[in-house]
């Protein structure tokens, strides 16, 4: 950067040193006018600053404004826990639960994708991935978070779900194979020491090694046959829960795989030393003494994916089937649900703010139901990034 | 630096100064631009003849947006549009809304739709009554064993509780009974097609333009849905399609020549190669 | 627990651990890979002599002697299937009712999809729409539609217990015995002659307009209206986002205003999408009336609302990340303050702020949700830059949208879909990759 220049006027005043005998001190007067000065440009800056301030002010005043005279025309009781959403009849009926348990589900399914995922990756990245291979991670986590999320809605929509109902069964049979079979292994070796722990010592390794045997078996007969189940399932739509959980779990990796990465950056070299010096291996070091350390820190990263997954948009509108009703079971991931977002935007259409109808108010509820939890989380969520860069220090 | 600094400040210094003095109008008779919102069914009439007509006339922008017949409505007492494209004659509560917004709304129908109910082409039903349809939607049915076919779970696909293909749907089919609450709501006719050619069990009803070799209209009480039937009224499914004006445009004016499209041998064959029935032809034998 | 088995739940975590930066890297790949190769399809393709006429016609483009020798040489290998279809409508005139009831649905389906394959034959009336004026552009859209006239679908429903399954048998059979039955073979046998195929690098589609919503044609307004709508929001959000870096960086104490700017950045960065959206419209458009209707101004103001925290985080990161050094160098020489800030600290940052300035470009050129209300229409002209402050524009992220879900015939234009989808996506990646080359390079810088 060619940037050490300095102003024109500076550069005379230091070039040419103090001959004609002006005073170098300055007046009170010229003391007083560059104070003001410096206190005013502050002040500019400052206004200027508050711009987010007031954008956030506005935002809450304009939705709230428009939100309150809902529960004054419709109350606040059935609007949390009727499932009627019939917004277009003669006399309608605002009952949101369905859509708020729709939300959650979808949330939830998101997390459940993406939080053990994303803190694997990112305990990966921060210790186990050599510094050279982690150039290369890096790029496909940024690439993740760049893509828009219309693109995600148009997989979704055009590439996911035909491909679900057509092959939905096999599909899911091959998933359970690949989530559980490690866990599989790693729960028999586990089991295999706990149950040989208190045979002789000459016993011990043949025992280890048959029970580890049985156990594998076992789980692996469990598998085999809960796999069998879901290949027998017939999926009726592929615009589904599980279609949007999958592909808002990737859409919310790359955030908790970022800020849960950087909570554990921030642990610091000293605390694993002394855990590889007590003689733990790195598995250990990171899951008992890493990972506990950094705990706030990923709280605050989970946080900011649920949001995430909450506040999207276009996925959920274009592929998650959109129908106002509670799945039947309610774990049932391949029933079509409704989320808030998607109703916000979807049904904007016939609310007509001129006259006043509940229908254009009750999306301003929704968007303040979305807003106010947005707020409370964000708060939480500082408050946990805030706790983790406390410990770090 | 500095001078980047300044440079961009005075663009941004522009541009605010520009957006704050021109406040032009859509109403200032300045014919430069035509906003059409509303609705999904109509919006492929709208966008062809906006097509055709800027091709005719460059000096004109017409931009068409398709947010759903309420949409429509709302941004034209609003005066954020100047033609609103609707399934469905404007509610009171809208109408007089206009009115009290100093806004005349009239109507023009500009074509005859058919609503169709469509299955996969593997489902082996032709033909259902329109209470059979109503029962379905209600929840009665859930299976089409229960109609004669497969023993196959129902979907029902719905549109938009904001389109006016679902109001019209709710009122000449649902005779305002409620619509089961598991059904899948779809943001527009193409949709609705898209879900059901891809899937074998569901049901669902589109406007006769986006009935296709993908899918199968079933015949209701007796009557195919085409062209003729609908024409002739035989079908019981249709409804006019309307575009609201404020007021009557001014003769002369590019509002007034593309309200009008619909009257000329050009509009009504539009309106025939989109698939829907030019009103020219509609016979009103109720 | 066994040291044994201890080092082997190392190697196994460690193991489950790479497995899940393997699969991020998959869902990449098998999210892109569909993408870019439909998306490809949007730019080089098999052309039929349909498509040269149309560009002929509706472009002027392409060497006018070339494309009508090819379109007679098409029209005289297509004269046998006009020949066949005359004799028999004759045949069918001649007949008796029965001959007639028979084949009068089957016939009309034939002639209808003959016009879509072929475009309108001779005698035919030339249809209002474009797409009813040409054949099929796309060879591969062509074989599917020969496919479609070869082989009629039925369906089997004998099997009550399911839906009916799919049987395709040559439509030949039905007409076996009239005069239109060697029509099939001929189809079949000279569709390359009547089409005469050739590969076409339409390098035009991302500035041609469209044609017939999208039928024919390019991407050009929905391209602009996104370059507009980014570079619109990029002019509101950098001033007041680099500002408002500086004044955290440099001259905020840890005051309660400075407290509440903070949270009030953060949680303005978790607001969910579409409540930009709805802001939008009951702010800038309903009560400041910026407006009357959708525009790209609006859109582009909400969008500069949703980048701000963006730009103040990593703007304010970068300013703080310049060394002191530089600053005590600056005020020795006389500098103040504000001086020293703008030419020593913010050049030292630029890097940074380029880059956040980059990534936030991408992030507002593919949003959705706040455009929906406030600036994103379905049809409309490329604008010129002094309309964009009144009126809507398409933009690429609403048009995937609307051409996926509400458009007449999806599945005929699904390669338009995938292109500008494709067009999206590398034009967000391009914009991520520059950032990450900037960072690259600074980081180089400051190792040394």
């Amino acid at each position: 950067m060619n940037g050490y220049k300095v102003g024109k006027n500076y550069r005379e005043k230091i070039s040419s040193p103090n001959i004609s005998g002006k005073n170098l001190l300055m007046s009170d007067e010229k003391r007083w006018f560059r104070r003001i000065g410096s206190l005013t440009g502050k002040s500019i800056l400052a206004v200027i600053a508050s711009v987010s301030l007031l954008a956030l002010f506005f935002i809450f005043f304009f939705i709230i404004r428009d939100a309150l005279p809902f529960f004054r025309l419709e109350g606040v009781k059935n609007f949390f826990t009727s499932t009627a959403w019939y917004p277009s009849r003669e006399n309608p009926e605002f009952g949101a639960l369905a859509i708020f348990v729709g939300s959650a589900l979808v949330t939830l399914g998101a997390v459940v994708v993406s939080v053990p995922l994303g803190i694997l990756a990112a305990l990966c990245l921060s210790d186990i991935l050599p510094f050279t291979s982690r150039q290369y991670v890096k790029p496909v986590i940024e690439m993740l978070a760049a893509i828009p999320s219309v693109v995600y809605g148009f997989f979704a929509l055009i590439v996911f779900a035909p491909y679900l109902q057509e092959k939905g069964g096999a599909a899911l049979s091959m998933g359970t194979w690949i989530v559980l079979t490690p866990l599989a292994l790693v729960l028999s070796v586990i089991l295999g020491d706990i149950l040989s722990s208190r045979a002789g010592k000459a016993e011990k390794k043949l025992r280890r090694v048959i029970f580890a045997m049985i156990i594998a078996v076992i789980s692996i007969w469990g598998i085999y046959s809960l796999s069998d189940f879901f290949s027998g399932i017939k999926v009726v739509s592929g615009t589904n829960v599980f279609n949007v959980s999958i592909i808002l779990g990737i859409m919310a990796l790359p955030l908790i795989v970022s800020v849960s990465e950087d909570a554990l950056s921030a642990v610091g070299r000293d605390m694993r030393e002394g855990s590889y010096a007590l003689g733990a291996t790195r598995a250990e070091t990171l899951l008992k003494v890493i990972v506990p350390a950094a705990r706030s820190g990923i709280f605050a990263a989970i946080i900011l994916g649920v949001m995430r997954a909450l506040g999207e948009t276009m996925v959920v509108w274009m592929a998650s089937g959109n129908a106002a009703s509670i799945p039947e079971p309610w774990f049932n991931l391949m029933e079509p649900v409704r989320t808030l977002t998607a109703t916000i935007a979807g049904d904007m259409g016939e609310a007509d703010q001129v006259t006043g109808s509940s229908r254009y108010y009750v999306l301003f509820a929704m968007a303040m139901c979305l807003l106010i939890f947005a707020f409370i989380s964000n708060m939480v969520s500082e408050h946990f990034a805030k706790k983790a860069r406390g410990m770090s220090k | 630096m500095i001078r980047w600094i300044r440079i961009f400040s005075s663009i941004l210094l522009l541009t605010s100064a520009l957006s704050l003095g021109t406040s032009d109008s859509a109403y200032a008779g300045k014919a430069d631009k035509i906003v059409i919102d509303g609705s999904t069914t109509v919006g492929p009439i709208a966008k062809a003849f906006a097509e055709y007509y800027m091709s005719n006339n460059k000096d004109v922008n017409i931009t068409v947006s398709e947010s759903g017949s309420g949409n429509g409505a709302k941004s034209l007492l609003n005066k954020m549009c100047n033609i609103a494209t609707m399934s469905r004659f404007m509610k009171d509560g809208e109408f007089s809304a206009a009115v009290k917004n100093g806004i005349m709304p009239v109507a023009h129908v500009v074509a005859v739709d058919g609503i169709a109910m469509i299955v996969h082409p593997s489902n082996p039903i032709k033909e259902l009554s329109v209470e059979k349809v109503r029962e379905i939607y209600k929840g009665k049915y859930t299976n089409w064993k229960q109609l004669g076919g497969p023993d196959v779970k129902i979907v029902m696909i719905s549109r938009d509780t904001n389109s006016g293909t679902y109001e019209t749907f709710e009122k000449l089919v649902m005779n305002k009974e409620r619509i089961e609450e598991n059904a899948e709501y779809v943001g527009s006719n193409g949709a609705v097609r898209q879900r059901v050619q891809s899937t074998p069990a569901a049901i669902g009803y589109v406007g006769l333009g986006f009935v296709d070799r993908t899918v199968k209209a079933l015949t209701i009480e007796g009557v195919y849905p085409d062209s003729r039937s609908i024409a002739s009224g035989v079908y019981p499914i249709a409804r006019p399609l309307y575009m609201f004006t404020d007021r009557y445009p001014r003769l002369g004016t590019h509002l007034h020549a593309f309200i009008t499209l619909y009257l000329t041998p050009r509009g009504q064959e539009i309106i025939e190669e989109i698939g829907f029935i030019p009103v020219t032809q509609y016979k009103y034998n109720k | 627990m066994e040291i044994q088995s201890r080092k082997l739940l190392n190697i196994s975590f460690t193991s489950v651990g790479v497995m899940a930066i393997l699969l991020m890297a998959i869902s990449l790949v098998v999210l892109l890979f569909p993408i870019f190769m439909k998306g490809m399809g949007a730019f080089v393709f098999r052309e039929t002599v349909e498509n040269r006429e149309l560009m002929l016609q509706r472009f002027g483009r392409g060497n006018r002697e070339e494309v009508m020798a090819d379109v007679r040489e098409t029209e005289a290998a297509r004269k046998p299937v006009y020949e066949l279809m005359e004799r028999f409508e004759e045949e069918m005139s001649k007949a008796d009712s029965e001959f007639r009831r028979k084949y009068r649905s089957e016939y009309g389906d034939i002639k209808e999809m003959i016009g879509e394959l072929l475009g309108p034959g001779p005698g035919d009336r030339e249809g209002a729409l474009i797409r009813k004026r040409y054949g099929k552009v796309r060879m591969d859209r062509a074989l599917a539609k020969l496919d479609q006239i070869l082989k009629v679908e039925t369906y089997d429903y004998s099997d009550t217990s399911s839906m009916g399954k799919k049987v395709l048998k040559p439509r030949r059979e039905i007409f076996s015995g009239t005069t239109l039955e060697p029509v099939f073979t001929i189809l079949e046998k000279d569709i390359n002659k009547m089409m005469k195929p050739g590969l076409k690098f339409y390098w035009r589609f991302l500035f041609d307009k469209s044609q017939d919503a999208h039928f024919f044609g390019g991407i050009w307004p929905e391209v602009l209206g996104t370059l507009y709508l980014s570079i619109g929001a990029m002019i509101f959000a950098i001033p007041f986002g680099i500002v408002a870096a500086i004044y955290l960086a440099e001259y905020a104490g840890e005051g309660r205003l400075t407290r509440l700017i903070r949270v009030s950045i953060s949680s303005l960065a978790g607001v969910p999408s579409i409540v930009f959206g709805l802001f939008g419209l009951a702010f800038f458009i309903n009560t400041m009336n910026i407006s009357n209707s959708k525009s790209v101004m609006a859109g582009s103001l909400t969008l500069a609302l949703l980048v701000l925290p963006i730009i103040i985080r990593a703007s304010e990161e970068a300013i703080k990340s310049v060394p002191r050094g530089y600053r005590e160098a600056a005020m020795s020489l006389g500098g103040g303050k504000w001086h020293t800030i703008i030419s020593v600290v913010l050049p030292a940052a630029l890097p940074g702020i380029l880059t956040s300035i980059i990534v936030s470009l991408g992030r507002a050129a593919g949003e959705t949700a706040p455009i929906i209300f406030t600036a994103a229409v379905s049809v409309g002209k490329p604008l010129a830059i002094w309309q964009t402050l009144s009126q809507p524009t398409p933009a690429l992220p609403w048009s995937v949208y609307n051409l996926a879900t509400e458009h007449e015939a999806v599945n005929e234009i699904r390669h338009v879909q995938y292109g500008m989808v494709l067009t999206l996506v590398v034009l967000v990646l391009l914009l991520n990759l520059t950032a990450i080359i900037i960072r690259k390079r600074v980081s180089k810088k400051l190792r040394r």
